[in-house]
């Protein structure tokens, strides 16, 4: 490997466009990678009589990356690499440069007349071009100066660790400190003994803590050294571990249940996603070590005997068969790039198109790694589960036979009849399936859709594990120019990246070369595997990583904050024999992570480290959609303890119990819920889910049913303790309520009571819905609809109701009909729930004009006041009925009546959604409509308390 | 310009992460004045001022044809039933000879605008519309063509954020209490589904939300917008506890940002509970309002689409129904017929009661299909459409037309030509990603550095293309 010297990069894009290999610096014709000198002269001559000519007549069409055939005539570099086909110019035979053939438009074979659009150069500027050519392309020095090698860049060096002295405490924290009183910041002190059992508790299992084990850490008796510790290792030893962490690998590994948008209705689940799940709750709870972590998931089908104990390991190759569809150089390219991004934090899909910008990674390089999954392509279903039995299994296999004879009795024929027609493809199906027409290829189709659905839907096969094998003959693969399939450019050898092999790449030589490219991958001196995954796993420690851009360790990614902490951390994670617990048990028994999430100095040490790189401060994190659900679940003493198996669905009722892990995840339509909680996106791998605050967060925890049945059975459990208060915080919160807490509480709940107490409205909004009529004596009398539809409240389950005066009443969202005298006119009913200037407004609104006789519209009030009293005739399709600046005070009734008029109700199906404002602003506007609602559940004190927990930062948050 | 969340540094330099000398209050309004590393919606800055505020795409999806609505080509009527001289072009299934437009055209407006009466009411309004006859895709394939219109890359397997995430990613939301990019769409999806109002790598907060204007349940289409079980007084005293709870653990525990970011949108999702589905009322509209966009489905959906956008949304795309309705291989004056009727009324209504309220003036309107048909005849296929074999027509994506409307742009334009049978775009010619950062120009970003970092590379809706077209520029 070259030393490190300048070189020069042409506008940043091209590092190759001259080198044979980025690895060759001095081989080049240029000398040492700077670009000739060249006389005054030479680039006035370039200037005054090359450079017009380019910008009029060239490079509209030739330069950027835009640049047509990948011809660049806008720099020297452009020019001496050429076309993505052939080199256009010859410095030692000007005459003979494609290029000059070109625009002297010769019409050769293979040479295309130039310029394409507009007139032929002149022979005088021809005749310049040539001489510039012959000098040797003079051009100004416009490069950008790149001031390193890339190839020595910090993450492409082997891993370096720095001596710790003998008596320097905590390795993480000695670097840490040093980088703090390097730059005067000083650290938290260490948290208390219960802020670190919720924390760690939350870290490494995803659940709450139980407030009677947390006591017992908190008084354990033992002094921290090891108390603590222990507590580390005996939550690492719960299989609750391995569920929370493999959830961590499963957005790395872009897990779906689905894959992705499948025309015509065809099955996009698949039916065994779920055992690569529980590979991996499994491989983290059993702490497989890494390198073996990574084979597996890579080339396990050649580590394990498919019919032996071990072959449970086949589910690992989830990680590459898990991958989104679409055309097959897609898949490669996505099971590429979330190899090399999520195990190197390397971005080689990149250099798809293109040698890599900025990274030395060859596109050649690229297509050899291609190669190896572009070899193993061939998918299969070994079953590694029990076998399943019984009485439901034959059913479903008889019921699946016959399904699968109806395409067998569709298909055979068919292919008979092609065979017949081809003899020599008579025993080749697969050629005689593509000489299908069109209609039967779509028919079959549609019949495989019925039996791909029934097996998903049916649940009933023993679990499989979607492999990979390798081709038997492998191809070769040669380079997709600008990443386009139609343009073939040279073979790209099956070899592993140059820029992370030390010495010479390893060439593959067996099979498609997966298994080669796992081992190197997984090699101990492959510089960027151990530091990604240490780094990974910080980041899910600490919220963020040493290095900040997790999935890319190259050029333009981030360098890491603290260096010789990440080499030392990587290096000693080899060491142990690549053991992620026992990096977690590193990690959290540093006093940087147990630190308190508030710092005193911390106005100080913003202004030197606003960003918290130097780890002054825990940072406080909400809960991801997963802890936060699961964290419910448990706090109402509803989780499930059951592990492993299907997906369930929780985000839609019935709401399951199992824990979130479980949950099926479809990547094509995925519930916007997920992604509103920052869910990584599973089209593809991801690094670090983003911290977003929306709304729309809050109306999921303040609104869903979801919340509000878990909230209402913790709130039963808690009114049947002594304490109910107490029991709760414990529940929620895993400490007893403060004073503070409790007068807060009693409070509440004595409000909500007094308030909810006596309150027997039909509905939980202000609105009710009616009948009754204006009594000149009694004032408004008013009795609500007692049946609900689901959609409309009405007099009775049969509507209409035969021979009742009442019978046509109904209510729905804005819709309504009276009954059939005054005394069943229709009405509206809304309570003030507080004093305020309001003013009301809405249309009435007659679908029937010209029939009927009309109603009557009033707005009147509990008090007796009439504020409105308007006959609409039966001429008269609208009405409004607007009232302006009227005072009400709490509790004040306010009627909205349509009246049959004079006792006839026929066509009297009317719309009318009244709006009431209050004026101050301090309420939400009420709309009929808007607010419309089914019946009231009884409001609860205790349940709203409950819930309330469940959606304060104390809970939400973890310190 | 990069409207990251990096704005996350000089956010904690300015109020001071611990901040309890800052107090709550303080607080929250500096986030309503926005932090976007708090609060993605946050208003965005733009490059340079901007023409257009706000977006309205009216997707006529399934492809509506070009020659039988805004590009008149007389040439039709002349070799209807004749090949296409000089041969045909690629198209996805086999075409036949040219056939003439079962529909009439006149000329429209000042600008003596060309349409024919597929579209009247639109057409009347022919001095506002900046007509582009000379639109080009890359296939003939629904899929792909949607993907490219809504993201800019055609793969369906790419997995790139819409239009309308990245335009709420750079400008953020003018109204907290709605999302910044809603979907309408009645009765379903449209073919590959949410992938085209998804954010991909951009943050969920970006995310459109789908709506299925068919239904007419306000409650039904927000997720959770409602509460069943708690009456709003009730519910304001449960906030008020939490919040209380909240003041009190940040007094002791000292502030955190994330934290007060969350104080800050339990108020937004308490009011946005009532705001939103106001929203979705059209009853709610003056009667001549809804009689001028008609009491129809299409009607209430153009409706609804002008009070979210009164109301501060960013981005509001409307699809004309689930699957790829305009897309008609058979009969194409009566299917064609049927969706002009539904679509013409509504349009025209939505760009008169913009104009008439000052909204077109910062309002871009875009209509389009995510190709064209061709000019020829589509030949029956065993299978797909052997039952309707007569006068449709096939994809064409070589050329077609769209619209734009307000926003800076240049009415009683038409811009572009295709070729003598309406084919192929030959002038002017202008391809989706040269539309995407035209768009992009109108709300004020360089499409160029309207950019995310993922993956090792900064992204943008253009992809490494595009080109805009001042032209089209009032």
């Amino acid at each position: 490997m070259p030393s490190s010297s300048p070189i020069l990069l042409a506008t940043g894009f091209a590092i190759t466009a001259l080198l044979v290999s980025p690895f060759s610096l001095r081989g080049n014709e240029e000398g040492k990678g700077a670009s000739p000198q060249f006389e005054a002269s030479q680039i006035t001559f370039f200037e005054t009589n090359i450079r017009p000519v380019l910008e009029q007549n060239c490079l509209e069409c030739h330069s950027g990356v835009k640049a047509k055939t990948g011809l660049q005539l806008n720099s020297r570099q452009g020019w001496l690499r050429g076309s993505d086909y052939r080199k256009v110019v010859d410095p030692a035979a000007p005459d003979k440069s494609v290029l000059i053939k070109a625009v002297h438009q010769t019409g050769e074979k293979d040479i295309p007349s130039m310029p394409k659009d507009g007139n032929k150069l002149s022979e005088q500027e021809i005749t310049d071009l040539t001489t510039w050519i012959a000098m040797g392309l003079p051009w100004p020095d416009e490069e950008v100066e790149v001031p390193d090698d890339p190839t020595q860049h910090w993450s492409f060096q082997p891993v370096a660790p720095p001596e710790v002295p003998a008596n320097a405490g905590h390795p993480v924290d000695y670097f840490i400190r040093k980088a703090q009183q390097n730059a005067g910041v000083t650290a938290a002190p260490k948290a208390d003994r219960a802020t670190l059992y919720r924390r760690v508790h939350f870290d490494l299992l995803g659940l709450p803590p139980k407030f009677e084990e947390q006591q017992k850490f908190v008084n354990d008796p033992r002094p921290d050294r090891e108390a603590w510790p222990a507590l580390i290792d005996h939550l690492m030893a719960s299989p609750h571990y391995g569920e929370r962490w493999a959830r961590h690998w499963m957005d790395v590994a872009r897990y779906s249940d689905t894959k992705g948008y499948e025309a015509g209705g065809r099955e996009r689940r698949f039916v065994y996603s779920y055992t690569y799940r529980d590979w991996l709750i499994r491989a983290f709870n059993e702490d497989i070590p890494y390198d073996q972590f990574i084979l597996y998931q890579l080339a396990a089908e050649q580590l394990v005997n498919w019919e032996g104990k071990d072959k449970h390991h086949l589910a690992a190759l989830g990680f590459i068969t898990l991958s989104k569809n679409g055309q097959q150089e897609l898949i490669v390219d996505d099971r590429l790039d979330t190899t090399f991004r999520g195990m190197m934090a390397l971005t080689v899909a990149c250099a798809r198109c293109h040698d890599h910008k900025f990274d030395p990674i060859p596109t050649k390089e690229y297509y050899g790694l291609y190669s190896v999954f572009q070899n193993s392509l061939k998918e299969e279903q070994p079953t590694i589960g029990e076998p399943v039995e019984g009485p439901a299994y034959d059913k479903y296999l008889k019921e699946l036979a016959e399904k699968q004879k109806v395409i067998d009795d569709f298909l055979e024929p068919k292919l008979a009849k092609i065979a017949e027609e081809f003899p020599d493809l008579a025993n080749r199906r697969i050629q005689l399936m593509a000489k299908l027409e069109r209609a039967d290829r779509r028919e079959l189709q549609n019949k495989q859709r019925v039996v791909d659905k029934f097996v998903a839907d049916a649940k009933m096969e023993p679990d499989k594990a979607l492999v990979v094998v390798d081709n038997e003959n492998p191809g070769q693969q040669a380079v997709f120019i600008r990443g386009n399939p139609g343009r073939r450019g040279e073979i790209a050898p099956r070899q592993f990246l140059s820029i992370a092999s030390q010495g010479e790449p390893k060439k593959f030589e067996k099979g498609s070369g997966r298994l080669e490219m796992a081992q190197e991958i997984a090699n101990k001196d492959n510089p960027l595997t151990a530091r990604n995954i240490v780094n990974r796993v910080w980041m899910w420690h600490f919220g963020e990583g040493i290095v900040r851009s997790i999935d890319d360790f190259g050029i333009t990614g981030e360098k890491p904050d603290h260096p010789e902490l990440l080499d030392w951390l990587a290096h000693w994670f080899v060491d142990n024999g690549w053991s992620i617990k026992g990096l977690h048990h590193l990690i959290l028994t540093s006093e940087t992570w147990q630190q308190q999430s508030q710092n005193e100095n911390h106005e100080s040490n913003l202004v030197a480290d606003a960003e918290n790189r130097l780890l002054w401060v825990f940072p406080k994190k909400r809960l991801e959609l997963e802890q936060m659900r699961d964290a419910i679940l448990d706090v109402s003493g509803n989780l499930s303890n059951e592990m492993y198996g299907r997906t369930v669905k929780i985000l839609e009722p019935p709401y399951s119990n199992r824990r979130s892990v479980y949950a099926f995840i479809d990547r094509q339509n995925l519930n916007p819920v997920f992604r509103n909680f920052d869910f990584s996106n599973p089209q593809e791998t991801s690094a670090k889910r983003p911290s977003t605050t929306i709304p729309m967060q809050a109306l999921f925890t303040m609104n869903s049913d979801f919340i509000q049945n878990q909230a209402a059975i913790l709130a039963e459990k808690a009114q049947k303790q002594e304490d109910g208060i107490a029991y709760l915080h414990k529940q929620v919160f895993g400490r007893t309520p403060t004073e503070s807490d409790q007068i807060l509480a009693d409070s509440f709940l004595t409000a909500f009571e007094s308030d909810a107490k006596g309150r027997t409205r039909q509905t939980n909004t202000e609105w009710s819905y009616g009948y009754g009529h204006i009594d000149k004596e009694a004032g408004v009398t008013f009795t609500p609809l007692p049946h609900w539809t689901g959609e409309r409240w009405q007099i009775a389950k049969e509507h209409p109701l035969k021979d009742d005066p009442r019978s046509y009443l109904y209510a729905d969202e804005g819709g309504l009909h009276p009954g059939f005298t005054a005394k069943e006119s229709f009405i509206y009913q809304w309570e003030a729930p507080d004093d305020m200037t309001a003013d009301i407004s809405g249309v009435v609104r007659r679908s029937s004009v010209n029939k009927g006789n009309g109603v009557r519209v009033q707005i009147a009030n509990d008090k007796g006041k009439v504020f409105k009293d308007v006959i609409m005739e039966a001429s008269r399709g609208t009405l409004p009925m607007d009232l302006n600046g009227i005072q009400i005070a709490k509790g004040d009734r306010i009627f909205f009546i349509v009246d049959p008029h004079k006792n006839n109700s026929s066509f009297d199906s009317v719309h009318w959604s009244p709006q009431i404002i209050d004026r101050s602003g301090a309420w939400p506007k009420w709309g009929l409509a808007e607010d419309f609602s089914g019946p009231a559940t009884p409001a609860n004190a205790w349940s709203a308390y409950a819930h309330a927990l469940l959606n304060t930062n104390r809970f939400l948050f973890v310190e | 310009m990069t409207p990251s969340l990096s704005s996350r540094r000089q956010f904690l330099q300015r109020t001071g992460m611990g901040m309890g000398s800052l107090g709550l209050s303080s607080l929250l309004g500096d986030l309503n004045a926005g932090d976007r590393s708090l609060n993605p919606l946050a208003p965005g800055k733009t490059h340079f001022p901007a023409r257009a505020k706000r977006v309205i795409h009216i997707f006529a999806n399934g492809g509506p044809s070009q020659v039988d609505s805004f590009d008149y080509k007389p040439a039709l009527a002349k070799y209807h039933g004749k090949e296409v001289p000089g041969g045909g072009l690629r198209t996805e299934r086999k075409t036949g000879t040219l056939m003439a437009s079962p529909f009439n055209f006149s000329q429209h407006g000042e600008c003596g605008l060309w349409a024919s009466d597929l579209f009247p009411k639109v057409s009347a309004m022919a001095d506002d519309l900046c007509v582009i006859n000379s639109m080009y895709a890359n296939v003939p394939n629904h899929e792909p063509s949607l993907m490219l219109m809504n993201t800019g890359a055609e793969r369906t397997s790419l997995v790139r954020p819409s239009m309308g995430s990245w335009i709420n990613y750079g400008l953020g939301t003018e109204n907290e209490n709605l999302p910044g990019f809603v979907s309408l769409c009645p009765g379903g999806v449209p073919i590959v589904e949410t992938q085209n109002w998804r954010s991909a790598f951009l943050p969920g907060a970006y995310q459109g939300t789908h709506i299925d204007t068919k239904s007419t349940t306000i409650a039904k289409l927000i997720p959770d917008i409602k509460n069943a079980r708690m009456p709003r007084d009730l519910q304001r005293k449960q906030l008020d506890l939490i919040q209380e709870m909240n003041r009190q653990d940040a007094e002791a525990n000292g502030v955190d940002s994330n934290m007060e970011a969350r104080i800050h949108s339990l108020e937004l999702a308490y009011k946005m509970q009532i705001e939103a589905t106001d929203a979705f009322n059209v009853e709610r509209e003056p009667q001549h309002i809804r009689e001028l966009y008609g009491d129809t489905l299409h009607g209430r959906q153009m409706l609804i689409t002008r009070r979210l956008i009164e109301r501060g949304v960013r981005f509001v795309q409307v699809w004309h129904g689930a699957g790829q309705p305009w897309d008609s291989h058979a009969e194409i004056a009566k299917n064609h017929g049927r969706l002009g009727n539904e679509a013409d009324q509504p349009i025209a209504a939505l760009l008169q009661d913009l104009k008439q309220r000052g909204l077109l003036e910062d309002t871009l309107v875009i209509w389009g299909g995510e190709f064209g048909r061709t000019p020829t005849v589509e030949l029956p296929t065993p299978g797909a459409n052997a039952a309707n074999t007569k006068l449709g027509r096939d994809h064409n994506h070589h050329g077609f037309t769209m619209w734009m409307a307000g926003g800076g742009t240049k009415g009683g334009l038409q811009y572009g030509k295709t070729d003598e049978f309406g084919f192929q775009a030959v002038e002017n010619k202008m391809h989706v990603h040269d539309l995407h950062a035209t768009i992009l120009y109108l709300l004020g970003f360089n499409h160029e550095k309207l950019t995310y970092r993922y993956a090792g590379r900064d992204f943008r809706l253009t992809d490494v293309h595009g080109e805009v077209f001042h032209d089209l520029f009032a």
